[in-house]
């Protein structure tokens, strides 16, 4: 109960303090906030899908990032055969790796939801490390690249000259979190994966399939990651391990947010980014960026058990 | 109880089938066979021994290799040495790549003190530990030479290009072992330069440095340092990072608008697709070989060809060729002994000269700590039509230096 | 029967102590790098038996390293006395941390350790001068010159005394206590148990354990660097070896590291190139067949083999 009070006082000071803080830092590191929404924008992209199951299956997805890797090798193979565009592939990704999700759903992970917690861990540890291997057996360690030559357009407004792409990043997680909340809040399917992740005992009671919601939500988790792994392709190198990290940030950015917070998400996000571009700008310090990160991350969960959110 | 079973039988079946003709000289190495570095190496290690084994051997017997993959993990990579010095018994210990792996390797090298031809490991920590180690031959030029090396070749490009400028440096280097190692090692030499020693004096004037995070280690975002660089304005730019650096390098470059007169790339090794990127053209890169050497080399050319024809793939790393060169060059210096007994087969391998396909001859001199130093300097390329192309030493050029580097504009 | 038992661990315990003298160097090796990770499995399996599932081993494992290789290197402390300043640095630190978040639950508590390693591993990497920044530091020679009898003897002492500690855990009143925090908390608070007392306890012990392991690996080989002492391996796969053997007991993690360990060296061998592949479908396979790892898999055959001989033992 106290849960609800504490929220709706954030509800306004949070985001003021946000905006005050954010329009200082554009005074005096403008680049700092462009790049900084860009990154975050992105980490927020790729943790909304791992937070979702998470929240509604209670998985921690260990091979998360490793999805990403697999999704972004099935866009460059696309792009080596047919030479489809990395942004057009993303329609081919997408439902491939929801697929690839289903599957894997069906074949493992389905049969360990009844097995004590944490041997989903373990799984998820066996399944990352196989796709990894498998990758690097097939392509090599060798970094891959896509170029286009809109990845590294630029815009100048006034003095200003930044990279245009990476706001696709902004674009992509704003769409993904709109689509979805309407998901989740008013569709039949939504609102049953939303009572499952609340409480699935009472939801199966109510009649509702429990295993299709999580084979649903698991798949669907898996299928975002390859919206971003079309959008990264452009941009970034790809080996075996390039999604790995992302699995350390989508995990620190689901428990900065709170579970369950989707839009929380995002907001960490682009915190997170701001926060890491901000120090990467600052002269001689840019190797303590990564402090910004963790730092952040110890002090919200902290500040927030103090309050008495999640004790 | 079952891996010692097994590994017995399998070591018998190798004895019986040996043992019927002559026993073999066996080269145990160390490489990490998950990384294309260590793999392509390795496959280079296997082509030379066949080679040799093809034309009779060495002192009559046949050579046989023996590969552990170290994992690229440090416990590992030293338990691989004592698996092969007391399981396989091996004669000599060849291989090596990352300077983590081989400084927990150096203790237990020690306690063998088996004749070891390393091709990895630039760290002058490994010079340090390996103090005294008379039965160690280190290939790979150490971090400290590698640096020293380029301004010898940036003095004679200056003399011949006189139309370029190396004034003024900027260094961007990952936050890791290996970005920061290069860092160090540019302070230490300007440091010296300014007290009128080392090859550094009257090269460059003034130099900077910052940090990054490797896309490699989950970074990838070069904006900030680029900008840095940009603002300060460099007659060269330099970045110390990995292959997965590289074409994000150049697009974010782009991307801010900065095109420094010299553009360069100094990664251990490049990506697959990096050629076929317009932005390639013009970038200076640092490396030990290229295939373009094949134009001035012949044994580089016969090595190229027949790495080619035996994997079916493009050696895409300088540690094939070197890999090759590990096995060549102990031979060569066998050969010369005419025994394997280790006092006469050191001082053999100290007086070897072996034509690598490197583009150069290979011979041992003393590095700071240790004696037994091969290769000291790296080669100063340049990408050309999606080709890498040999700028410096002369003597193995390829191509005329582009400079300066072609703008942004339509590309 | 019990006789029976204490008679098997004296004999295992003997096996394991005299393994220098029948085995060579390289088994020696692996089964040192296997006592490593078994400690640290075992000290992860012991803070999570209060519920708290910890992602902080590697951070531990890292500031043991760190404090053991540069009181030596700085200080010319002997390497043994420094393994031992390893494990108290460690303690310190997580006494310290431990009021911070230890009130924290479930993956907030997982997570905030998980980033606390992360910031260990950034203060190790930009105190150039004092660690040697992302290079690391070297000491002239490794514990013991090096010498693999006495390295083994030093990693298997401490094991043995992670597997004391966890075994001290599993009977006395301890375990009482920390089963119904684990079980229900606020049952457990409403009896009377101190639950925070409990789990700084545990989580100061566990770290300290994690320091001295760390604190043995540096002066093993001699040299420290933020990639080694804070690799993830030294989170992910103790915590793999304790799930495949069996958690909450002590002889699952000895079980699961022993296998996995020598497992993974086997495969390498036999595989050169994609024995990971094979290593992870293995892992995958416990997970599916073996819910409750090795450990529950041999205790569910006994059970059976039991009363199908006659049933007559009256033991669960």
């Amino acid at each position: 109960m106290a849960e609800t009070k504490t929220h709706g006082r954030h509800q306004f000071t949070l985001p003021l303090l946000a905006i005050v803080a954010l329009i200082l830092i554009f005074i005096f590191k403008p680049y700092a906030v462009i790049y900084g929404v860009q990154r975050g924008s992105l980490y927020a992209l790729i943790a909304m899908p791992l937070a979702l199951t998470l929240g509604i299956v209670g998985i921690l997805n260990l091979a998360h990032g490793d999805f990403l890797t697999l999704g972004a090798y099935i866009a460059y193979w696309i792009f080596n055969s047919t030479g489809l565009d990395p942004l057009l592939s993303i329609f081919a990704v997408a439902p491939l790796l929801f697929v690839v999700g289903a599957g894997l759903y069906k074949i493992t992970v389905s049969k360990v939801l009844r097995a004590p917690l944490l041997n989903q861990l373990l799984l998820t540890f066996g399944i990352a490390m196989i796709l990894e291997e498998v990758i690097n057996l097939i392509w090599t360690s060798r970094p891959r690249n896509v170029y286009v030559n809109y990845a590294s357009a630029s815009a100048s407004i006034g003095g200003f000259r930044f990279g245009t792409y990476e706001f696709s990043y902004l674009l992509a997680a704003v769409g993904v979190l709109v689509l979805l909340r309407l998901f989740l809040k008013h569709t039949r399917l939504g609102k049953a994966a939303f009572a499952v992740g609340q409480n699935p005992k009472g939801a199966k009671i109510v009649g509702i399939n429990v295993e299709m919601i999580y084979l649903l939500i698991f798949s669907i988790s898996v299928g975002i990651v390859g919206i971003a792994a079309g959008l990264t392709l452009p941009r970034m190198s790809i080996f075996p391990l390039f999604g790995s990290p992302f699995t350390l940030k989508s995990f620190c950015l689901a428990a900065m947010a709170g579970l369950g917070n989707l839009t929380g998400i995002l907001w960490s996000g682009l915190a997170l980014g701001i926060g890491e571009a901000l120090v990467q700008s600052i002269e001689g310090y840019s190797g303590w960026s990564d402090i910004v990160f963790f730092g952040v991350l110890i002090a919200v969960i902290t500040i927030r058990s103090y309050r008495g959110s999640y004790v | 109880m079952k891996k010692f079973l097994a590994i017995t039988l399998v070591l018998a079946l190798v004895v019986l089938g040996v043992a019927a003709k002559v026993k073999p000289i066996k080269l145990g190495a160390v490489l990490p066979l998950g990384d294309i570095t260590g793999r392509q190496a390795a496959n280079a290690m296997k082509l030379a021994v066949k080679e040799i084994n093809a034309a009779g051997g060495v002192l009559g017997r046949p050579l046989e290799l023996i590969i552990v993959d170290d994992e690229m993990n440090p416990s590992k990579g030293a338990a691989a040495i004592d698996k092969l010095a007391t399981i396989d018994k091996v004669d000599f210990f060849i291989g090596g790549m990352s300077s983590g792996v081989h400084l927990a390797q150096i203790p237990i090298l020690k306690k063998y003190q088996k004749i070891t031809v390393w091709i990895g490991a630039a760290s002058h920590l490994c010079e340090k530990a390996l103090a005294g180690a008379d039965w160690y031959f280190h290939l790979h030029p150490w971090d400290y030479q590698q640096g020293a090396g380029y301004a010898i070749g940036w003095k004679q490009i200056l003399e011949k290009y006189p139309q370029v400028k190396f004034d003024r440096v900027f260094l961007a280097y990952e936050e890791g072992a290996f970005g920061t190692a290069s860092y160090k090692a540019y302070l230490a030499m300007l440091e010296q330069a300014k007290q009128g020693e080392g090859p550094y004096v009257g090269l460059v004037k003034e130099f900077k440095g910052e940090s990054f995070k490797s896309a490699a280690f989950g970074g990838g975002d070069y904006r900030a340092v680029l900008r840095l660089a940009k603002e300060w304005n460099p007659d060269a730019f330099i970045w110390a990072g990995y292959d997965a650096d590289a074409l994000p390098m150049m697009a974010q470059a782009k991307e801010i608008g900065f095109a420094p007169p010299i553009f360069i790339g100094a990664p251990p090794g490049w990506p697959a697709d990096f050629g076929k990127s317009p932005l390639s053209e013009g970038v200076v890169l640092y490396g030990m070989w290229a295939p373009s050497l094949n134009k001035v080399s012949p044994v580089a050319e016969h090595f190229y060809n027949a790495y080619v024809k035996e994997f079916g793939e493009e050696p895409a790393t300088y540690f094939a060729p070197l890999g090759y060169t590990n096995v060549y060059f102990l031979v060569e210096g066998i050969k010369k002994a005419g025994t394997l007994e280790k006092e006469a087969l050191i001082k053999a391998l100290e007086q070897v000269e072996y034509e690598s396909p490197l583009g150069e001859t290979l011979k041992i001199a003393p590095s700071a700590v240790i004696k037994h130093q091969g290769f000291t300097t790296q080669k100063i390329l340049q990408w050309q039509n999606g080709k890498q192309e040999v700028i410096w030493p002369f003597e193995v050029q390829t191509a005329e230096f582009i400079y300066p580097f072609p703008k942004w504009e339509g590309r | 029967m019990k006789k029976l038992g204490m008679l098997i661990i004296l004999a295992v315990v003997a096996l394991g102590f005299l393994f220098p003298l029948y085995a060579g160097p390289y088994p020696l090796h692996v089964m040192t790098t296997v006592l490593t990770y078994m400690a640290l499995g075992l000290s992860w399996d012991m803070m999570l038996r209060t519920g708290q599932l910890s992602f902080g081993t590697a951070g531990f494992f890292g500031l043991g390293s760190y404090a053991a290789l540069l009181t030596t290197l700085y200080l010319g402390l002997n390497p043994l006395a420094s393994i031992f300043v390893g494990g108290v640095f460690a303690a310190i630190v997580a006494f310290a941390l431990g009021y911070a978040i230890l009130r924290l639950r479930e993956i907030y508590f997982a997570i905030t350790t998980l980033a606390l390693a992360g910031v260990f591993t950034v203060v190790a990497r930009n105190l150039h001068d004092f660690t040697g920044g992302p290079e690391g530091k070297i000491l002239p020679s490794a514990i013991f010159n090096g010498d693999p009898t006495k390295v083994y003897w030093l990693t298997f002492s401490v094991a043995l005394g992670s597997i004391l500690v966890s075994e001290l855990f599993q009977r006395t009143r301890i375990r009482f206590a920390i089963t119904a925090i684990r079980n229900d908390e606020i049952t457990a608070k409403s009896s009377g148990i101190d639950i925070f007392k409990y789990l700084l306890f545990v989580f100061v012990i566990t770290s300290a354990i994690q320091g001295v392991v760390g604190g043995a690996y540096a002066q093993q080989y001699g040299f420290v660097s933020p990639e080694s002492a804070f690799s993830t391996n030294f989170l992910l796969l103790p915590i793999a070896m304790c799930l495949a053997g069996g958690i909450y007991s002590t002889l699952g993690p000895v079980i699961g590291s022993v296998i996995l360990g020598v497992l993974s060296e086997y495969l390498k061998l036999r595989f050169p190139y994609g024995h990971l592949i094979i290593y992870g479908v293995i892992i995958v396979a416990i997970v599916l067949f073996m819910p409750h790892g090795i450990l529950g898999m041999l205790k569910k055959i006994a059970q059976k083999t039991r009363t199908e001989v006659g049933g007559n033992e009256n033991e669960k």
